[in-house]
């Protein structure tokens, strides 16, 4: 395996490819985003504070549902 | 950009009720409920009553159409989004008009592709079991992961996109949207004031920002290839030109699904003012270019599949050469491209209508570019893996009326959100207001 996607043994399996790949590059625009609404100007910690609830609210939202949407499936027919 | 337009304009969907809007319902909810009805007899037969075969039949096609619909629905999703941060980043004005209808795209496009995976890995309940309890460990290691994840930060990203720039409209819109609908108004306006418009403007900026770095070059450009490319076992799916075919079908795709939505509209609502041409001229240059793209990508592939290449991906290629629906993708997209080609020769020659039916000819050779490309990796992999598993692979009608019902929920999503939110931003009318 290339040194790029491997990991060092007491690392796994909490370190590899996607660490720096899906953290640390493909979301890095949402990570600048977050410092810019919280940096920049005009700023409010209230409105900023409101854009990370949507964020996380609707996260919560998508995978809350499908989580109680599976759990009925189990509870009615297993 | 100015329409010349009343603010009234963007609201005739909201108070307008025609038979038409009814019989498109109708027609809508009767290709819904006719995929519910075949669906109900996947979940209770399973897969088997699709032509997705196990590795035992089906010329070893598990992935065939419902990921090829998969990948083409994500595609739709990611041009709408960008043509609107677009519009922020980059001042393309122009397309103000369309800017929200590309953003509810999105967001529909994004839940039918959610809705492929759903019905693809049979048992619904399997999204959240196989996903969840994995995803702390796998995420470092699954391109799969990695697409759940992503796709989900684009979701959101999207929503909080449109759920903080409706914001404005609502606001001044207020008195003339429907009583009926208060308790979504409230939630959508939760703690606004007017002098939040300056600091909202600006995150939704960088939003816009994030949107239009991550969605085309690491997303459709960079994690959904991956689900492929990285696999080398499969002739036909690996290496890097992936990225860049993947993104010039996404663009290409996305172009043509907001045209025919604008087109839709404008002939609806009598909004030629509202979206003047200038706006489809515009939108079909774009295309033309997209289309391009796509097609140079197509011979890049081709031409390095079939000369000197290793022997799968060159049996592969030749197989792909020799199949009928594969000319019939790539002459869509032609008929298209020439057509934009010849307008702007002679610009007499545009028509909304006839470059709303090409689009439409686009969207389709996309889709069976795509399914072509899952299926045929499969059946052509290396060391010949399936060489003595029997039949084709041909889409059975359960897989087909799939299409059908996302392509109806699409419809739905825009027939019930026109119907509570303005579907053109309030930004398209206002400037002409304020100067006169």
């Amino acid at each position: 395996m290339l040194p790029l996607s491997a990991s060092a043994s007491y690392t796994l399996p909490f370190v590899g490819p996607g660490t720096y790949l899906i953290f640390g590059i493909v979301l890095l625009p949402i990570y600048i985003m977050l410092v810019a609404w919280f940096a920049g100007k005009p700023r409010t910690a209230k409105k900023g504070l409101l854009g990370v609830a949507y964020l996380v609210g609707l996260t919560t939202g998508l995978w809350g549902s499908l989580f109680v949407a599976t759990m009925v499936i189990l509870y009615l027919f297993f | 950009m100015s329409t010349g337009t009343s603010p009234e304009a963007i609201l005739r969907p909201i108070h307008t009720y025609s038979r038409r809007y009814v019989a498109t319902v109708a027609i809508v909810l009767a290709l819904i409920g006719f995929w519910l009805f075949l669906y109900a007899q996947q979940l209770q037969h399973g897969l088997i009553v699709t032509n997705l075969g196990d590795w035992g039949s089906s010329a070893g096609v598990p992935w065939g159409l419902y990921i090829g619909a998969f990948i083409w629905w994500v595609g739709i999703a990611h041009g709408g989004i960008i043509l609107s941060a677009a519009v922020r980043l980059l001042g393309l004005d122009t397309y103000q008009p369309v800017a929200r209808m590309a953003e509810l795209l999105t967001i529909a496009a994004l839940t039918c592709a959610g809705l492929f995976i759903l019905i693809h890995v049979g048992r619904p309940d399997r999204l959240v079991t196989s996903v969840v309890p994995a995803w702390p460990t796998r995420v470092q290691w699954s391109p799969l992961m990695w697409d759940v994840t992503v796709i989900t930060a684009y979701f959101v990203l999207t929503a909080t996109y449109l759920l903080l720039t409706v914001r404005y409209d609502i606001h001044r819109l207020r008195e003339q949207l429907p009583d009926a609908f208060e308790p979504v108004y409230k939630l959508l306006m939760v703690d606004y004031s007017e002098t939040e418009d300056a600091v909202v403007e600006r995150m939704v900026w960088w939003l816009a920002f994030a949107i239009i770095i991550m969605a085309p070059l690491l997303l459709h450009g960079g994690v959904i290839p991956w689900l492929f490319a990285l696999l080398p076992s499969m002739a036909g799916w690996e290496g890097g030109v992936q990225g860049p075919s993947f993104l010039s079908i996404a663009l290409t795709s996305a172009v043509s699904g907001i045209i025919v939505i604008a087109a839709v509209f404008r002939s609806a609502y009598g909004w030629e003012e509202l979206i003047p041409e200038a706006v489809f001229r515009g939108l079909a240059k774009w295309l033309g270019f997209f289309s391009l793209m796509f097609l140079w990508l197509q011979l890049q592939q081709v031409i390095t599949g079939v000369f000197a290449a290793p022997t799968t991906l060159q049996h592969a290629t030749e197989v792909k050469l020799a199949t009928p629906t594969y000319w019939v993708a790539i002459g869509l997209v032609v008929v298209a491209l020439l057509y934009i080609f010849a307008t702007v020769l002679r610009p007499s020659l545009f028509d909304i209508r006839v470059m709303a039916v090409l689009s439409i000819g686009v969207l389709l050779g996309t889709l069976i570019e795509k399914t072509l490309f899952v299926v045929e990796g499969l059946q052509h992999a290396h060391f010949q893996l399936y060489e003595g598993v029997p039949g084709p692979y041909i889409p059975s009608i359960v897989e087909l009326s799939a299409i059908g019902a996302t392509v109806a929920i699409v419809a739905m999503f825009f027939l019930s959100v026109s119907k509570v939110i303005p579907v053109v931003e309030l930004h398209a009318v206002e400037d002409e207001e304020e100067v006169n």
